[in-house]
């Protein structure tokens, strides 16, 4: 069954008085609380993204013995609105040999790729625009927007290292999509299910009873997805679409002011979907440790788990660009091709054999006894 | 009302952009309102409470087909071919005069209006079907139909998939100079 | 407004534009967009013939294959034309005239 937040919403008793107001029509009401959230999901996701840009200085000057930004504002917290205003005052340069109407194009296909994933992030049991059946798929099926996105961005700004960023971003996002979405598998395979809802129910609160620590293939499958999606969104040590030693900065070279911006910002908010979704199947999402009863309150709880997890993982990624050198191009082929992929399809069908084997019972279960 | 309003979207989406793709002399303008037209379609799977088709749609098609297509038109050199001499449609004009698209037209017509009449009868003996707009989850049962009954479909295009990746790689693998 | 006539009236129009596209067009590239056409055509029949008509999901079934076929045949198809753009240097449909060099 589909749920929405609006189905979720219905079984309280303030629906029926914000249903008075609205004289009955179901429709309408519907219509605005999708709104409403949806304008409140982008501009939380959008705060984020921008704070990301700061925390990922903010990091880096910490891991390299530096200070970073502490100018404007506090701490130099206002630094992502100065970067904005800036941003957004930059003359809009477009190419004169440009193909016009995709060098347009571009930057909103990538935003839009990132931000109809947004649908589907579980930030707490009822705060999940549309909690689909086939969720993963769906999340996994509209991001591969992002690479149309990248390709026409290098494609369109008619100049070499822009071609060059975007060929090689594509070719990475679409072989990258294997591994991933096999390893994604093995997580329907263990749930019983495609929707955020059915696979995190399966989960629960503590460690031992999240897929990561379900058996030792799950445990790998984390591994495989979490590589293979820091690859998908084009971040270091994968950089290469935007590797500026050799190409610039890839396919957004010729892009100025806010169309950059565009593209930076579905980047950051792409990091930020691809650490929820890890959360989400691997880390036990929303589950409050102990508790597995469902009130109104607790979603508050719920989402401040969600985002800590997701946070959390968003330290390592900014984390791990900052550690590590750049592949190489082969490296980065052969990396996909020879081991994540080969490595995917074996805990897929590890998982699978597990799930006939032990009934489906993870390590813990059979060491705890069976107790869920 | 929102359904409505997604089909008619879709069906616009789709319409609208198939066309583009025929008039575009770009080419990497076609593969582009090719990728608009076929989310429209998708946007028709929707409609039709077909959840696991729509979202295969757009996985195969937006993450694979048509940045196949962008590579191919890049790799190629991204000319069209486009005859000088066109008609009003934008069509080249040996595709015919006015005579042959009159003919055509009348041929159409007639085949149109005794298709209609033949259909006519067989879609009133259809089994009259109840249309709710209630969308069950279709993702359970086309497993179950995948693995019992259309599972030698299943086996055979996976070994068509199979022949497919390594018929693809072998032909257009870089040619030896010699 | 939405019934089966609705859908089948765009899926011929669907048909008929990707047919027009594989005549009118000379680039091995555009003659496979219209294939594409064409192929979803038929797709989107099946899906409002199994919503409309059957009680089962057969439809769905065989439009999910000719998506797996749409895609394979993309694949390979599109190695060709990289091959046939090696040799010939155009992909030209009328210089596709011999069978071997």
């Amino acid at each position: 069954m589909n749920q929405t937040v609006v189905s979720y919403l219905s079984q309280y008793e303030f629906y029926d008085v914000l249903l008075k107001l609205f004289g009955g029509n179901q429709g309408l009401l519907a219509l605005t609380i999708y709104l409403l959230l949806g304008v409140a999901i982008i501009g939380m996701c959008a705060t984020i993204g921008g704070l990301g840009t700061y925390a990922e200085r903010k990091i880096s000057a910490d891991l390299q013995a530096r200070i970073g930004p502490n100018r404007v504002g506090p701490y130099g917290l206002l630094q992502m609105l100065a970067d904005g205003v800036k941003m957004m005052t930059k003359e809009d340069i477009m190419p004169f040999t440009a193909d016009k109407m995709l060098f347009y194009l571009a930057p909103l296909l990538c935003l839009t790729g990132v931000f109809a994933t947004l649908a589907v992030v579980p930030f707490s049991s009822g705060f999940i625009m549309a909690d689909m059946n086939v969720g993963i798929f769906y999340l996994v099926a509209i991001s591969s927007l992002v690479g149309v996105g990248v390709f026409l961005g290098g494609y369109a700004s008619n100049s070499k290292w822009s071609m060059l960023g975007g060929m090689r971003g594509a070719s990475q996002i679409i072989s990258y999509e294997i591994p991933v979405t096999i390893s994604l598998l093995a997580i329907t395979l263990l749930a019983g299910g495609m929707g955020f809802g059915t696979i995190i129910g399966r989960q629960g609160g503590l460690p031992h009873q999240w897929f990561m620590f379900h058996n030792p293939f799950a445990f790998l499958a984390t591994f495989v997805y979490f590589i293979g999606a820091l690859a998908e969104t084009n971040r270091a040590p994968f950089d290469l679409p935007e590797a500026e030693s050799e190409l610039v900065s890839g396919y957004h070279t010729e892009y100025t002011g806010m169309r950059f911006g565009f593209f930076a910002l579905a980047e950051y908010i792409e990091v930020f979907v691809v650490c929820g979704v890890a959360a989400a199947l691997f880390l036990g999402g929303y589950q409050i440790p102990g508790i597995s009863i469902d009130i109104l309150p607790l979603q508050a709880v719920q989402f401040v788990i969600f985002m800590t997890k997701t946070l959390m993982l968003y330290y390592v990624v900014i984390w791990i660009r900052w550690t590590l050198p750049r592949l190489r191009v082969d490296q980065l082929m052969s990396v996909c091709w020879k081991y994540l992929t080969p490595m995917a399809i074996l805990n897929l069908v590890g998982c699978a054999i597990w799930m006939v084997a032990f009934d489906g019972q993870s390590i813990a279960e059979m060491i705890l006894g069976g107790q869920h | 009302m929102f359904l409505q309003f997604l089909f008619i979207s879709s069906a616009f989406l789709t319409i609208a952009s198939a066309v583009a793709v025929l008039l575009t002399k770009n080419i990497m303008h076609s593969c582009v309102f090719l990728l608009a037209s076929l989310i429209g379609v998708a946007g028709l799977y929707a409609t039709l409470g077909a959840d696991f088709v729509a979202v295969t749609q757009i996985m195969v098609y937006m993450g694979g087909v048509v940045i196949l297509m962008l590579f191919a038109v890049m790799l190629t050199g991204g000319k069209d071919f486009i005859s000088r001499a066109q008609n009003l449609l934008g069509l080249p004009a040996s595709m015919g005069n006015r005579w042959t698209y009159g003919i055509g037209l009348i041929v159409g017509l007639v085949f149109l209006l005794t298709n209609i009449k033949l259909l006519m009868g067989i879609t009133k003996s259809l089994p009259v079907k109840t249309i709710t707009n209630e969308f069950p989850s279709t993702v359970n049962e086309i497993g179950h139909l995948l693995i019992k009954e259309h599972v030698l479909a299943f086996e055979i295009s996976s070994v068509l998939l199979l022949g497919a990746l390594v018929g693809a790689a072998i032909i257009a693998r870089p040619r030896k100079q010699n | 407004m939405m019934s089966l006539a609705s859908y089948l009236i765009i899926s011929l129009i669907l048909f008929v534009v990707g047919l027009v596209v594989m005549i009118s067009r000379k680039n091995i590239v555009a003659i496979l967009l219209g294939i594409e056409l064409i192929l979803n055509a038929a797709a989107l029949n099946f899906v409002a013939y199994s919503r409309y008509v059957t009680n089962n999901l057969d439809g769905h079934i065989f439009s999910l294959f000719i998506i797996v076929v749409a895609a394979a045949e993309a694949a390979v198809g599109l190695a060709i034309v990289i091959r046939f753009f090696q040799i010939k240097e155009t992909i030209h449909i009328d210089e596709a005239t011999q069978l071997r060099n």
